[in-house]
């Protein structure tokens, strides 16, 4: 029986291969993800390696100390007490700081690196761990000397005794330099990973990073020979003060490496995830209809195994045999391909980032050869179940006579797929509304089963929906003929339209959802701000905590220029606990003056008063309050970065929007108890007859010391909004072309198939006839019909829960309005007609060069 | 010549002016398959006539090349040499396109597995050639033609609720209604019962009779040939006799002679 089906599995092999290309698609996408994490994870660790070479043990601030207010730091008592350790070869005090970042002496356009660190460091002489070297000039001897790394130096343009402007953390400004030298790391390599460096006078550094001379963030030791990293921790480890611990470098190499990882396969799992997900989703329908056409063609060989005895059992086996091998075959390919996607990704990463990240070969894990046999063989048995069983189902007597098997009734199908969807719809609503405390879970099950209900009713709809859409593409005879075709097996159609489904109604709802974010957008800013110039930051960099941003002396200055009439800054939180729960998703926010802030944004209250704030006033939007069941004259206690706990009073509910939802404002006091000082948003507004572009010139010029900011207007503004979901649709859009190739090789698959069972009829329509060119029309027809009949479904399917879901957004006032994208909707339909056209080039081709008499002699 | 002076007069045998012409013609026709050891000759020079307006059936042994030379008549085959003509088209030397538009004009299939499209009901099943060749029928005719193959009440059923004598008056009212140079029946009660068959046969041979349609028919049946006009028999690739008027037992002696014939040669 194994060998009967492995011959017949063999000869069919060409059948089968479309149905193993979207195997090999989805466990690409999945074993791709872990090998692009592991093989740059194991850079980063090489990486790590050479910075820490000669480090045998580093006494670092523990992970919990390490955000405490004021910050740890070693004394240089401290750091020489670790050097007069027995075993210790050397040791050195750590002094840096992030987001130091200089300006291109050329444009005095701040320099940015693409996600890597941008260092500041403080330094005396020859670095004792080797790790940079002079490669020109001096190191920094005056407070107004740099050495900068070599590219940094190509960054920004500059060479020794060049002025650079330099932005300095902690004072929050920039300020002028003199470049004295250049250093290269070790192997005269010009940066570890694109990063830049800066290195200032050791006491210079001191102060401005720590506040004070004699301070060190961290301290690394060197071991003397035959001191194992082990034994020198243990003696150091007790001389560590408060906040702070040893580590040997081998662990802390390791402890980095993780936390690389971690980050890494966290990006790689969200940016392949999807695209598994929907390649074996979409995979599943085209293997199932495969399995199904190639069971229903063998139905006489199948009934022969049955005359000669074979049980139910057996005959099952043998299909699910045949499923094992197409799974086993295509997750083989799929890792291969999987593979050289990791590949691709690790080396254009590199080339994206612009540095020499160290080379650490191809990394293939256990993990990703594991998964992708476990889920491509799962996904492939699981789609040939339900053929495999029908396999059985083929009586013995079929293979005397050449029974014609009805298609069975779809009224029981339909039925089940009403019983799905039905309560599918309703759960999905329920837990839209938020009905008996229904929430994502209960959201994604409820689409699972409304999807499900709907696939297995849309062999129903195939008929008139199909036929409705034939009645529209099938022009002439042979188109006519090609919408029959497309009619004539209904559940063939609809499995097969239904992998183009899926993915229509995923980009669907993504593109309800972005139209309808993207106008209300629009609308509220259009509406609710009066400012006409808007300065922001870059929150890319960090989070919004205080230390990103500008200062509010900038702001004054912005204030006091000519033409402006009010300038409103926000500080932003994200740390802390309100009322002893998390803070409001939306942020803490701080202003200088509520009354104006009020003004401006035509913020209305809901209860209370919105004037300016008392140092322990807060107020906060209706939404917030509603769900934390607050009400005006409440007090509850808020805990922020600094400064402890503190009770607070609401004063004022706000009507909530999009803008101003699940937020909150305190008084300016507060600032001084968040991270950093920063202001990280500003809106200007003029005054009457103001020269607005002759204020914003100004208002770049105060800014142009901060690297992160920028300076707008409303429409920058609304860009920077809608870039977000400008982004995510280019990302659903990928997704769509993904679902699209494998959905046009399922069509192509259920042609190629329906062309064989049909040889006689062609020959016939070409005996009566129908030239080749009327075979490429039909079959044309057919195709187009399918896609359109599966992209019809999506664009329905996906504009429902689009609009279900934006209602429900709509009701906790993240947005106002429900826009359809019909202009994007209408392409989608063009979209798949064009894929019809394309998944039909070659059956049609097939079909066209058939030999007429072989067709019709063929008994 | 062509169909407006066939017009369905309805009396007479062979009312047609032009009896005598030839609507389908073969000259010196070879058909060789593979080469070498593996070669088979399935015509060897075969020239025949066929009288428009005539029933002509084809009959041979197994092997004996009828059915080749009626594809090769009907331009679904290609000749090694020799010439094909269906009234003044030269059917050899067509390319796909030419051939298309011969099929569509001037000849008409009936099949012995029927080979009507499932998913049409009868009447568009009739119609299907002529809606291939954008035309429309003349309803006159479309009537009479439905009429005689007696299919009035069954147009709407698609094939998969007719019978099987049904389904081949459907594919007969087919091959007729766009009034083709000729029709070609490739063993048309091979698949009836012989009551189905004998209803088939009367009706095609009224077709020649009342209205003037040519029709070559291969068969085996010796009683399906003595409904044609004239009887060719083949052997061996080769023309080796022919019959006017044949009845069933005249033919079947034919035959008989030939087997014997043939196994000796």
């Amino acid at each position: 029986m194994l060998r009967a089906s492995l011959k017949s599995l063999l000869s069919r092999k060409l059948r089968l291969t479309l149905a193993i290309v979207a195997i090999v698609l989805g466990v690409s996408f999945l074993s791709g993800a872990f090998v692009l994490s592991d093989s740059l994870t194991a850079r980063f660790e090489k990486l790590l390696r050479s910075i820490n070479q000669n480090v045998a043990v580093q006494v670092m601030p523990t992970e919990d100390a390490a955000d405490d207010d004021p910050r740890p730091l070693l004394t240089q008592q401290q750091v020489d007490a670790l050097a007069q350790v027995p075993g210790v070869a050397a040791a050195q005090g750590d002094i840096t700081a992030l987001g130091v970042v200089p300006f291109d002496v050329r444009d005095g356009k701040p320099v940015t690196t693409q996600g890597a660190p941008q260092i500041g460091g403080g330094a005396t002489g020859d670095d004792p761990f080797a790790l940079v070297s002079l490669a020109d000039g001096r190191w920094p001897t005056a407070e107004t000397d740099v050495t900068i790394s070599r590219y940094t130096a190509e960054q920004a343009h500059a060479a020794v005794g060049d002025r650079l402007k330099v932005y300095l953390p902690e004072v929050n400004e920039a300020r002028e330099f003199t470049v004295a030298g250049i250093v290269v790391y070790e192997g005269d390599r010009d940066s570890l990973a694109g990063e830049t460096l800066i290195l200032f006078q050791e006491a210079f550094a001191q102060r401005t990073f720590y506040g004070a001379e004699g301070r060190f963030s961290g301290a690394y030791l060197s071991a003397e020979p035959g001191v194992t990293q082990e034994e020198l921790r243990d003696r150091v480890a007790s001389l560590a003060p408060a906040g702070f611990e040893a580590k040997t470098g081998e662990q802390a190499n390791e402890d980095a490496a993780n936390e690389v990882q971690e980050g890494l396969s966290a990006v790689t799992t969200y940016f392949f995830g999807p695209f598994a997900i929907v390649a074996l989703l979409v995979g599943i329908f085209l293997i199932f209809n495969t399995f199904n056409i190639l069971v229903a063609q063998r139905a006489q060989e199948l009934a022969l195994f049955r005359a000669m005895g074979a049980s139910w059992r057996q005959v099952t086996s043998s299909v699910l045999v045949e499923a094992v091998l197409v799974g086993v075959v295509g997750s083989t390919l799929g890792l291969l391909a999987g593979i050289g996607l990791g590949m691709a990704g690790s080396s254009a990463l590199t080339a994206f980032i612009g540095a020499q990240l160290p080379g650490a070969g191809i990394q293939v894990g256990a993990t990703p050869i594991i998964l992708a046999y476990v889920v491509g063989v799962l996904v492939t048995v699981i789609a040939a179940f339900v053929p495999a069983i029908r396999a059985s189902a083929v009586p013995p007597l079929a293979a005397m006579r050449d029974i014609a098997r009805p298609d069975k009734p779809l009224l029981v199908l339909s039925i089940v797929g009403a019983a799905l969807a039905v309560p599918g719809a309703a759960l999905t609503g329920a837990a839209l509304t938020g009905i008996g405390g229904l929430t994502l879970p209960a959201l994604l099950i409820g689409v699972l089963l409304f999807f499900l209900g709907v696939t297995l009713l849309s062999p129903l709809l195939t008929r008139p929906l199909a036929g409705l859409i034939g009645r529209a593409v099938g022009w002439g005879t042979s188109g006519k003929l090609g919408v029959r075709n497309a009619l004539r097996n209904p559940r063939r159609t609809a499995v097969t339209a239904a992998a183009l489904m899926i993915g229509v109604t995923l980009v669907s709802t993504a593109s309800v959802l972005a139209a309808s974010f993207n106008k209300t957008i629009d609308e509220t800013i259009n509406s609710t701000i009066g400012a006409e110039i808007v300065i922001q930051t870059n929150s890319t960099q960090g989070p919004p905590d205080g230390t990103i941003g500008f200062s509010s002396e900038a702001v004054d200055e912005v204030r006091a220029l000519p033409g402006v009439d009010q300038a409103v800054p926000f500080y932003l939180t994200v740390d802390g606990r309100v009322d002893d729960g998390a803070p409001p998703f939306g942020g803490m926010f701080a202003v200088d003056d509520m009354a104006v802030a009020r003004d401006m944004f035509a913020m209305k209250a809901v209860d209370g008063d919105l004037g300016t704030l008392g140092p322990t006033e807060v107020v906060t939007d209706e939404n917030t309050a509603k769900s934390r069941g607050w009400k005006v004259g409440d007090t509850f206690p808020i805990e922020l970065s600094k400064g402890g706990e503190q009770q607070y009073t609401l004063v004022g509910i706000y009507e909530a929007t999009p803008i101003w939802t699940d937020s909150m404002i305190l008084p300016r006091a507060a600032v001084s108890n968040f991270k950093g000082p920063l202001a990280i948003q500003a809106y200007v507004s003029l005054d009457d007859g103001a020269d607005a572009a002759a204020v914003k010139t100004e208002v770049e010029r105060v800014m142009s010391d901060f690297p992160l900011v920028t300076v707008g207007d409303r429409s920058s503004l609304i860009d920077q909004f809608t870039s977000f979901t400008d982004i995510a649709l280019g990302i659903i859009s990928v997704l769509l072309g993904v679902a699209i190739v494998i959905a046009l090789l399922g069509i192509l698959n259920t042609l190629l198939l329906s062309i064989y069972e049909r040889t006689r009829e062609l020959g016939m329509l070409r005996a009566v006839g129908l030239s080749r060119g009327g075979v490429t029309r039909m079959v044309g027809t057919e195709s187009v019909v399918m896609a359109v009949f599966g992209c019809v479904l999506g664009i329905v399917m996906g504009v429902a829960l689009g609009v279900a879901i934006a209602a429900a957004l709509i009701d906790r006032d993240f947005l106002t309005t429900i826009a359809i994208p019909w202009l994007s909707l209408i392409i989608f339909v063009l979209i798949a007609v064009v894929a019809g056209v394309l998944a039909a080039l070659w059956p049609a081709w097939r079909a066209a060069r058939l030999n007429v008499l072989a067709a019709i002699a063929y008994e | 010549m062509r169909a407006e002076s066939v017009a369905p007069t309805a009396y007479g045998v062979g009312v047609t002016t032009t009896t005598t012409d030839v609507a389908a013609r073969a000259a010196d026709l070879w058909k060789v398959y593979g080469s070498g050891e593996a070669q088979v000759i399935a015509l060897r020079g075969v020239s025949v006539d066929l009288e428009r307006g005539r029933f002509t059936a084809i009959m041979g042994p197994s092997g004996s090349g009828k059915s080749t030379l009626m594809h090769c008549l009907a331009g679904l085959d290609t000749v090694t040499r020799g010439q094909v003509f269906i009234g003044e088209t030269q059917v050899t030397g067509l390319g796909d396109a030419g051939l298309t538009r011969l099929r569509r004009d001037k000849v008409g299939f009936i099949f012995q597995q029927f080979n009507l499209l499932p998913t049409l009901t009868a009447q568009e099943n009739i119609l299907l050639p002529l809606s291939i060749a954008g035309r429309k029928a003349d309803p006159d005719w479309y009537k009479t033609v439905i009429e005689t193959v007696n299919l009035s009440d069954r147009l709407g059923h698609r094939p998969s609720q007719l019978s099987g004598g049904q389904q081949q008056r459907v594919a007969c009212a087919r091959a007729l209604v766009a009034r083709p140079e000729v029709i070609f029946a490739d063993e048309p009660t091979g698949n009836l019962d012989s009551r189905s068959g004998a209803e088939v046969l009367a009706f095609l041979r009224n077709s020649v009779r009342e209205h003037g349609q040519t029709i070559v028919m291969v068969t085996h049946d010796p009683n399906a040939a003595s409904y044609a006009d004239r009887v060719i028999f083949l052997g061996d690739g080769q023309v080796v006799d022919e019959m006017t008027e044949p009845t069933a037992e005249a033919v079947l002696d034919k035959l008989k002679g030939l087997d014997v014939g043939s196994a000796g040669a």
